[in-house]
């Protein structure tokens, strides 16, 4: 208990210098994200969010990682709320976990932004607004793809298809699995979702998934991937086995590698959704919050669609 | 000393057996005692195959073994490391190292440099932890839980928190090692069956496989019989950190990109292949062969599931449940009966 109290009397002390130095007119948030470098996109998400607050000479902004780990980002919480910070942003490690943290930080009237992944509901009162992509769309505009390629290929009336989810419990993983299940049967009636297992947001996992599906099904026309990892997997299994050409492969959050193969002819489709985008949108939040201005609670940025068609109008993702 | 294990517990379980019934019993009990294992495996084999047929479809087979290796030869190093009385919980984390470094030098100084850099600098890791341990004697787990998010540490400090991907993967010969095949069979099967024959050889064949053996078995009494017990631990990482670097190669040859996190948590399942292939925790006992049927059985209950194609929140219990199932039956075997009050 001494050891927490000193160290809070420490940051709050590093933080009265920094307030002192930075000025009364200044915002001050701080960010505790979920676990930076863990992926291309969370490492790409940190950069843009330092750099976004850099180019803005109203923000100073404290920006810690919680690794991953539910405690740490509870402590950090605690440590933003000690050093009243103006609003803090979260990256929440568990949508249930950092509830009662996040409603300590409302008690103490800091305004919260979730980013990226919502909390559970039962924490919405304490949010003052969401900033992420809309995964449950993304899961439908997905399911609009897949279906547009059948019907160009004529086989929207038996074409049978896989899924390969993202790592189960996970909030995106199961919006987005919900926007493809339930978008699929409303614009291609025809089209059958034989299985969905789970790739865990792994290359190689998704992979072995595939390879497994393969051999089970002889007929596949369609691969329906979480993320463009998992789904570049599942079409390096499909290649080894030489059916590649026979599949159709949508993805979601369009990686460097889906971009390629897409590029390649190989992958059909994907959903463009840039960490740049979402740290802006994250900051732009915040700040709209803080002056007072009318934020929508869900406050979605765009997640388009992008295929071989129309990949000319994207620049290739740096993750 | 597995072999004087092994006898001992057989002649335990004959007398027992001996005196409840003839001879053929007494047999038939002795395969089952040393091989309980294998008898788990097949019966989990057959059980699947009348699942679905396609299980033992050649296809598939060789499907599974190819995927299977990547943590099979992983495996056959922590097999040293166990035998000799020591824990290895880093491996998971030093194959993304070795994967992420071997994927970025390929493209900054060629496949043909790139591969022995990698290798040398997992060797050093394998050195460092091999000293710790072996030299400094500190608690391997200790050390190799330390070790497990250092690397991932310098991993993430390498590649910047990047995904790493090769940019020319038509074009690259580098493939050849996760993708090709000789005669039929996948190079990542030859690469698993080549280094299991050299090192069950060393393990079993060699004074130093003895010397292993020995120290996980009694390591006062092997170190006044004169053997040098730092070095042989030392050896032991330094072998699991040459597997862990072959892991990480056909990893990364095979997938040509990787993520930070691609070994993440496969320190477990290692050992969980190498335990229920028999070795003993506590050191001295096991085999390089055990281990390969371990990481089978690991290898087609994943496969298996996923055929029967059983929904996959059951999955997760369904394994460990098979697992300790087989752990269960290799016990029994030894035993000679399926439970007993005093162990």
């Amino acid at each position: 208990m001494t050891l927490r109290k000193t160290f809070a009397a420490t940051t709050a002390a590093a933080a009265l210098v920094c307030a002192g130095a930075a000025g009364a007119e200044t915002m001050r948030i701080g960010i505790t994200q979920n676990n930076v470098g863990v992926d291309s996109y969370q490492t790409t998400y940190e950069k843009a969010f330092i750099a976004a607050a850099e180019a803005n000479p109203d923000v100073e902004v404290v920006v810690l990682d919680a690794g991953g780990d539910v405690a740490r980002q509870i402590a950090q919480m605690e440590d933003l709320i000690q050093q009243e910070v103006d609003a803090i942003i979260i990256w929440p490690t568990n949508g249930e976990a950092v509830i009662p943290a996040v409603r300590k930080a409302s008690q103490a009237d800091i305004p919260v932004i979730v980013t990226n992944s919502n909390i559970a509901e039962a924490g919405f009162d304490f949010v003052a607004s969401f900033s992420g992509p809309d995964n449950i769309t993304q899961g439908s505009r997905s399911a609009e793809i897949m279906c547009d390629r059948f019907k160009a290929l004529g086989i929207e009336n038996e074409a049978r298809v896989v899924q390969i989810s993202g790592q189960p419990g996970y909030t995106t993983a199961i919006e987005r699995a919900k926007g493809f299940e339930d978008r699929l049967p409303e614009v291609c009636p025809n089209v059958t979702l034989v299985e969905t297992q789970p790739g865990d947001w792994n290359r190689e996992k998704s992979q072995q998934v595939m390879e497994a599906f393969l051999v089970k099904y002889d007929d596949i026309d369609g691969v329906y991937a979480g993320d463009d990892n998992m789904g570049v997997g599942a079409l390096n299994a499909a290649k080894a086995a030489g059916r590649a050409g026979d599949i159709t492969f949508v993805g979601a959050t369009n990686f460097a590698v889906g971009y390629e193969a897409m590029a390649a002819g190989e992958y059909w489709g994907s959903i463009y959704q840039s960490p740049v985008d979402d740290a802006e949108a994250a900051l732009q939040t915040a700040i709209d919050v803080l002056n007072d201005e009318d934020v929508p609670f869900l406050n979605y940025f765009d997640t388009p669609k992008i295929t071989q068609d129309n990949m000319g109008e994207f620049t290739k993702p740096v993750f | 000393m597995s072999e004087t294990t092994d006898t001992g517990g057989t002649r335990a379980q004959g007398a027992r057996e001996g005196r409840m019934s003839g001879l053929s019993k007494e047999k038939i009990g002795g395969i089952l005692a040393r091989q309980g294992i294998l008898v788990a495996f097949v019966l989990f084999m057959v059980g699947f195959a009348l699942a679905n047929q396609r299980f033992i479809a050649p296809d598939n087979v060789l499907g599974v073994i190819r995927s299977s290796a990547i943590l099979g030869v992983m495996a056959l190093g922590v097999t040293f490391v166990v035998i000799s009385g020591n824990l290895d919980l880093s491996v998971g984390s030093m194959m993304s190292f070795s994967t992420i470094v071997v994927l970025d030098l390929h493209d900054q100084i060629g496949p043909a440099l790139a591969i022995p850099a990698m290798f040398g600098l997992t060797l050093l890791i394998g050195a460092v932890i091999g000293f710790l341990v072996g030299y400094l004697r500190l608690n391997s787990l200790i050390v190799t839980l330390g070790m497990l998010s250092a690397i991932h540490g310098l991993t993430l400090t390498w590649s910047g928190g990047q995904n790493m991907d090769i940019a020319d993967k038509e074009g690259t010969w580098f493939s050849v090692f996760g993708q090709g095949s000789v005669l039929g069979i996948p190079v990542p099967i030859l690469i698993f069956a080549g280094l299991a024959v050299v090192l069950g050889l060393i393990l079993a064949k060699t004074p130093f496989g003895r010397k292993v053996y020995a120290v996980g078995g009694n390591g006062v009494a092997a170190t006044f019989s004169g053997v040098r017990r730092a070095r042989v631990v030392f050896m032991c990482y330094l072998a699991s950190s040459f597997c862990v670097a072959t892991a990480g190669l056909i990893q990364a040859s095979r997938s040509l990109g990787s993520q930070n996190t691609v070994g993440q948590g496969m320190e477990l399942e290692v050992l969980a292949a190498v335990i229920l292939g028999g070795a003993s925790l506590l050191g001295g006992s096991g085999t390089i062969f055990k281990t390969v049927i371990g990481v089978l059985i690991l290898g087609f209950i994943k496969n298996g599931l996923l055929l029967v194609g059983l929904q996959f929140y059951v999955q997760y219990t369904v394994t460990w449940v098979i697992i300790i199932l087989a752990v269960w039956l290799d016990i029994a075997a030894k035993r000679g009966r399926l439970w007993s009050p005093i162990a």
